[in-house]
């Protein structure tokens, strides 16, 4: 029994003209899933098939691929290009809790209404809005032997500190970090912002009384009440430090020098384009796509929960 | 800088600061000097973040000699030469024209697509539906880093390799999650009275849809649009892939590959940059608060 609306109650004595009408929304629910499913099908389920597929093969250039079973994978476990993009890879994971606290202590501050705020949630922000790879660009002329980082620590005398900051085998993988870390700590600053004004006044006030300092109010009080977000902000973090790098180092390093700043989403693009090994660099995307869906699928299962839950109006 | 708002109400959450009371006059922080390094310290963070924007609109008046001699410096004119130059050499008018009209296609569509299957599982008692949420919203798990090849692939299989719907079909798919989940939500949070009695009015499903869940849905779309907007003009990867270097590729693009030409010098390239982020800006400075009021916070991407 369905008039076609959630919730909506209907009397027996409707049944037969209802069972026609049933048929009638099962079309136009078809007809209107159809645009979604289809690019979601289409763009992003069968590309997904099609590179599993086709990890299996060997390629070589432009000759036909020939079937390798698992062979592509195995060569993964060997080979030193790939290792060291997961190595790196772990390095930027361990860069984590600054992702996560960063913005929290800062959120903190602006919510507490430092004088400027305003100001400083504005220029917070605005790094955010930058396409990556212009930021990538812009770093990396700022980050350059000679560019302006290194003159002003030159004029304040820390020429000592005036590193290559892009061009060295240990600094490289950290500046593209740093960077990457400029492009979205606004974002983390916002999110932490639009949780903290679901505080209860008076319990910041209640702990004021206490005579909470900030680093108490920060752990005990306000860390256990926005515990979704920190969560929310964390898992897309951690996702996001394997997948957002690749316009910044597209347009930085190019993975270098050597290999230190090789992260798997920018070997797949080389794999790919450049050494037209397919079937292997698909094997890496599968591999990156593994990754990336053990850590989003919290975000899925939360969306999950709260696209069914029915919400209060 | 800019206009920070302060005469311009504030949306939900600042509305909510407004009514706190200065915490920090009388709470932990209570030292004047201890306040004083606060707003140093944040300062310090506001010039890195804003430094490298000013360095960059610095350098994209000035000369290649004028750089050479005096990188950090204010420009000593407002000289316009890089700009007509990058326009020239960039073509900068072709390529703004591609990238808006892939990524108001693309906006378009992964809107009306999205708010589509929102209405269909959320307002319809459609068979598995709450399924067919989670296989769409699941697809978020997919990045475009680890499909690119097979999605190319894909695109060059249908015919629309480095056309226009092959880039804007490409950008809504990867949209589509996050767009049903937003408008899902909030679709459920529209009551099921307001629904009804156009329902009793005799009105269809796309009449309840388009006449009486859009129009309170304005908020939702609104945010999912700034949303969209954003990273579909500032995306890299797809765009390179899909159009290369013809002459329908994107903004993005061309600055990526005029950066790696060697002739091209700082002052000129950072000209290249103002232009590709001018758009994106101008809607931040326009829109600053509804995105400060947590609009697009909490979302993903």
């Amino acid at each position: 029994m369905d008039n076609g609306l959630v919730g909506v109650k209907i009397t027996p004595v409707k049944v037969r003209k209802i069972s026609h009408r049933v048929r009638r929304d099962l079309w136009v629910g078809l007809v209107l899933l159809a645009p979604g499913i289809g690019l979601a099908v289409g763009f992003k389920f069968v590309p997904l098939v099609r590179g599993f597929w086709l990890s299996l093969f060997e390629t070589r250039g432009f000759e036909e691929p020939k079937f390798a079973g698992l062979a592509n994978y195995e060569r993964m476990f060997s080979d030193s290009t790939v290792i060291k993009a997961f190595t790196n890879t772990l390095v930027v994971v361990s860069t984590l809790p600054i992702w996560v606290f960063l913005p929290l202590v800062l959120a903190l501050l602006l919510f507490l209404r430092v004088p400027g705020w305003k100001f400083f949630r504005a220029s917070f922000f605005l790094p955010y809005m930058i396409a990556p790879i212009v930021v990538g660009i812009m770093f990396r002329q700022i980050l350059a032997p000679d560019g302006p980082l290194n003159q002003a620590l030159r004029s304040i005398g820390l020429g000592g500190l005036a590193i290559e900051w892009l061009n060295g085998p240990n600094s490289s993988l950290l500046s593209l970090v740093a960077v990457a870390l400029w492009s979205f700590f606004g974002l983390g600053v916002l999110n932490y912002l639009s949780a903290l004004a679901t505080i209860p006044q008076e319990i910041i006030e209640a702990s004021r009384l206490d005579g909470a300092g900030f680093w108490r109010m920060l752990f005990q009080i306000v860390l256990p009440m926005i515990k979704p977000m920190v969560g929310y902000w964390t898992v897309l973090c951690a996702s996001g430090v394997l997948i957002w790098m690749f316009p910044l180092i597209y347009a930085m390093t190019k993975g270098g020098p050597g290999l230190s700043t090789m992260l798997p989403e920018f070997l797949i693009f080389l794999t790919t384009f450049q050494f037209l090994d397919r079937g292997y660099g698909s094997a890496i995307g599968i591999a990156l796509f593994l990754f990336v869906a053990i850590i989003s699928a919290f975000t899925v299962r939360y969306m999950y929960n709260e696209g069914v839950k029915v919400k209060k109006a | 800088m800019t206009r920070i708002d302060s005469d311009v109400p504030l949306g939900p959450v600042g509305e909510r600061w407004l009514k706190t009371r200065p915490a920090f006059d009388r709470g932990g922080l209570r030292i004047a000097a201890a306040r004083a390094l606060v707003v140093v310290v944040l300062s310090m963070f506001a010039v890195a973040a804003l430094y490298p924007l000013i360095f960059t609109i610095f350098s994209s008046f000035k000369s290649s000699g004028e750089f050479a001699q005096n990188p950090m410096g204010l420009p000593a004119s407002l000289s316009l030469t890089n700009y007509l130059e990058i326009f020239e050499r960039m073509q900068v008018g072709r390529l703004l024209f591609n990238s808006m009209i892939s990524t108001l296609g693309a906006m378009i569509l992964t809107t009306v697509s999205a708010l589509f299957v929102a209405y269909v599982v959320t307002k319809m008692n459609f068979p598995g539906r709450n399924l067919i949420f989670l296989f769409v919203i699941s697809m978020l798990v997919i990045p475009s880093q680890a499909i690119i090849f097979p999605l190319h692939q894909t695109i060059l299989d249908i015919g629309l390799g480095g056309s226009y719907p092959g880039l804007i079909l490409s950008l809504a798919a990867f949209g589509l999650p996050l767009g049903t989940y937003i408008l899902a939500a909030y679709f459920r949070s529209v009551p099921i009275e307001l629904l009804e009695a156009a329902r009793m009015d005799g009105a269809g499903h796309l009449r309840i849809l388009f006449s009486v869940l859009l129009p309170v849905s304005i908020p939702a779309l609104a945010a999912l649009s700034i949303l969209n907007f954003v990273w579909m003009w500032n995306d890299l990867l797809l765009p390179l892939v899909i159009m290369g270097g013809t002459e329908k590729t994107t903004l993005m693009v061309g600055v990526a590959l005029l950066s790696g030409q060697y002739d091209i010098s700082i002052p000129l390239i950072s000209s290249g940059l103002i232009i590709a982020l001018l758009p994106v800006v101008i809607i931040y400075l326009l829109l600053q608060r509804q995105i400060m009021s947590g609009a697009i916070a909490g979302s993903v991407k």
